[in-house]
């Protein structure tokens, strides 16, 4: 293993994020060759946490685009500040300035609101840009993303042409819901996060949520494992075996029993027919199936 | 010279991988070299995970990346120098063999290329023999065709789906409200005046319906749920996106294989994909549905299920499952080519069930039905 990839995965392991192989190596070929990585999987398996980890390790700051139906370019890159405008103009009636005048001064910088894209090409050290829930925006605002991506300038009509003195790293995720453009794929380096394995998931809920001890950690991690299998509407991810370890730690739970797990299900399931489901299984077979390792 | 023998091992690894189907671009290719110089070449492991992170776009992708990993690059003895963990096939020298063996290794790989080339001798027959009567095969149920006229018919369908489009795309709603003020333009036009008085409006982009179909492929329905692909996908401008899945006894996403590929050929493959054996679980595949995929249906969504009801697994299954659905889509339709038949019932379990949570219930048997049904692919 190449020592940078080590250093890596040290590094993340020192912010709180338990990584592997896969993730480690993927960060270090998207800082090494200066592309994009967009990171794909389930929800709450930990996509985000890579962007915000990497800024961590990197010392930079996080600027987060989160996508949504409807984004445009507006609310992505800038926008002028028009309350702020026509107060300004207000004002200054008396002044009797020119309307040239005028408009010079109420179109420059302190009436510029920046958005993240902005943002992320004008700071003094490369930023980590996290563009989140990609497939939540619109096809067109994919192209226009890539646009960007491609030259790390923007152009203000009425300012000029603002260039990155450093491209930021780009992290994008996507959970799926709407198959990403080709174009967009081929551009980014591409990684897969899965729900962990036990192995993994333990030192994750370990190093997570301190009051929790070696035993218990085993205990959610199978528990996870077992429910995952299960045919649910929601599958619990990441997320959920953390809000969950943290209840039980708040209840000073040492050992899973019947009690305590219908007790504090709602921070694992959150539909209720999965909940239903889950009952009329423990009641079938009791809790042990859950807790035992399986084939 | 270690780097360029690399470079082209890299390079043909790309051909092998688009050989398999993998969609490789040149930049990609460029990225591979460089990002070797990035990774420790006597680890696998990681030259694995590195070349994955490059040369893949999507999960679905990484078995025949791993297959063709295994076979591509070779381990050899640390002793050789030059590159302790990787080496690649027998270099130019063995050019012609590499043509056989590409194709024995595709054999090897068993992996099914979706139609890698299309086949094109196949020209379209110009005439329409013994089929010129339109109004007469607007009301004939598609079942009745026979092989030969079928090709006619499919152009048919298409050519209706397209005016259908056109027609649909071209109408516009007047606005009701005025929308909320759009500064920036607002401000723009009024530059000179001092005051807003030429107030500028914007509206919420109307976002357009989309498409959820899960198509029965069992038995007589795959004729049916051939025409109605073809159809929904002639007018598919008019929606904001159409996800397909076919079952029978399990269900499969489609969509991209549809988008991809001479599409003709994968209609005809749809047959082929058909598994035989058990019969038709709607309740299973709609389950499967709902928990593999239940981010693409929400309020814009019309669901749209083709299938004549004959379900061998629990009805109970298909009503919670079918239930879920309803809660929420915008819109679920149940296609039934059997209504098409004035003495048909819909008696069967399955179809007893999903009856009551159904929005609408039709026959989508002939190319009339086909066309009433564009009218309320609405929300």
């Amino acid at each position: 293993m190449r020592d940078e990839i080590r250093k890596i995965q040290e590094l993340m392991e020192d912010a709180q994020y338990v990584t592997d192989a896969p993730v480690a190596t993927s960060v270090h070929l998207a800082l090494t060759l200066a592309k994009p990585l967009l990171i794909e999987g389930h929800a709450g398996v930990g996509k985000t946490e890579v962007a915000k980890v990497m800024a961590r390790v990197l010392g930079t700051n996080l600027i987060r685009l989160q996508c949504y139906e409807g984004l445009d370019a507006a609310a992505a890159l800038y926008e002028w500040n028009y309350q702020k405008q026509l107060l300004h103009i207000k004002l200054s009636e008396q002044s009797r300035q020119s309307v040239g005048e005028a408009e010079h001064e109420i179109f420059s910088e302190p009436f510029l609101l920046r958005r993240p894209l902005l943002q992320a090409i004008s700071q003094e050290r490369a930023p980590v840009l996290l563009v989140d829930e990609v497939d939540r925006s619109d096809e067109e605002f994919e192209a226009f993303m890539l646009e960007i991506f491609a030259e790390w300038q923007v152009t203000i009509p009425e300012i000029g042409t603002v260039k990155a003195a450093h491209p930021p790293h780009v992290i994008l995720t996507s959970n799926r819901t709407r198959e990403l453009s080709d174009a967009l794929r081929r551009r980014c380096l591409y990684l897969w996060i899965d729900y962990p394995d036990f192995d993994k998931e333990v030192r994750i809920v370990e190093r997570k949520v301190p009051g929790v001890n070696h035993r218990l950690a085993g205990e959610i991690a199978r528990f996870m494992e077992a429910l995952r299998r299960m045919r649910l509407a929601k599958v619990p991810g990441v997320a959920e075996t953390l809000d969950w370890a943290q209840a039980l730690a708040s209840l000073h739970a040492d050992h899973l029993d019947e009690a305590l797990v219908a007790e504090t299900l709602g921070c694992v399931l959150k539909d209720s027919d999965d909940m239903k489901r889950f009952r009329a299984e423990v009641n079938k077979t009791g809790l042990t199936p859950f807790l035992s390792v399986s084939s | 010279m270690a780097v360029r023998s690399l470079g082209t091992a890299v390079v043909r690894f790309a051909g092998l991988l688009r050989r398999e189907g993998l969609p490789v671009t040149v930049l990609q290719v460029t990225d591979a070299v460089r990002a070797l110089d990035h990774l420790d070449l006597a680890d696998r492991g990681e030259v694995y995970l590195g070349l994955r992170a490059v040369l893949v776009s999507r999960p679905e992708d990484v078995p025949a990346f791993d297959q063709c990993f295994a076979t591509f690059w070779r381990l050899v003895a640390d002793e050789e120098g030059g590159l302790p963990g990787l080496l690649a096939p027998p270099g130019p020298s063995a050019e012609d063999g590499t043509a056989a063996g590409g194709g024995e290794k595709r054999e090897a790989l068993g992996l099914d290329a979706w139609g890698g080339e299309d086949e094109s001798g196949t020209e379209e027959p110009l005439g329409v023999p013994g089929v010129s009567d339109r109004e007469a095969l607007m009301g004939q149920d598609f079942s009745t065709f026979t092989a030969d006229q079928l090709d006619d018919v499919f152009r048919l369908t298409v050519q209706i789906a397209r005016r259908l489009a056109r027609r649909i795309s071209r109408r516009r709603r007047p606005v009701r409200r005025r929308g909320r003020v759009d500064l920036r333009r607002t401000l723009r036009a009024n530059l000179t005046r001092g005051d807003l008085i030429d107030l500028r409006y914007r509206q919420r982009k109307r976002r357009k319906v989309r498409l959820v179909l899960l198509c029965d492929v069992s038995g007589s329905m795959d004729l049916y749920s051939r025409f109605l692909l073809q159809f929904l996908f002639a007018l598919q401008s008019v929606f904001g996106r159409v996800e397909t899945f076919t079952f029978s006894t399990r269900l499969t996403r489609v969509t991209e294989h549809l988008k991809q590929r001479s599409y003709r050929q994968v209609l005809r493959r749809l047959t082929e994909v058909r598994d035989w054996s058990g019969g038709t679980r709607i309740g299973e595949s709609l389950a499967q549905f709902n928990r593999e995929w239940p981010s693409l249906v929400d309020r814009r969504t019309i669901v749209i299920v083709l299938s004549d009801g004959w379900d061998t697994g629990e009805p109970e299954v298909l009503a919670s499952e079918l239930m879920r659905i309803k809660r929420r889509a915008g819109r679920v339709m149940w296609l039934n080519p059997l209504l098409g038949n004035p003495s048909y019932e819909p008696l069967t379990r399955g179809m007893a069930a999903a009856l009551p949570l159904v929005d609408h219930f039709e026959a989508a048997h002939n190319l009339a039905a086909l066309r009433s049904l564009a009218g309320k692919l609405t929300l």
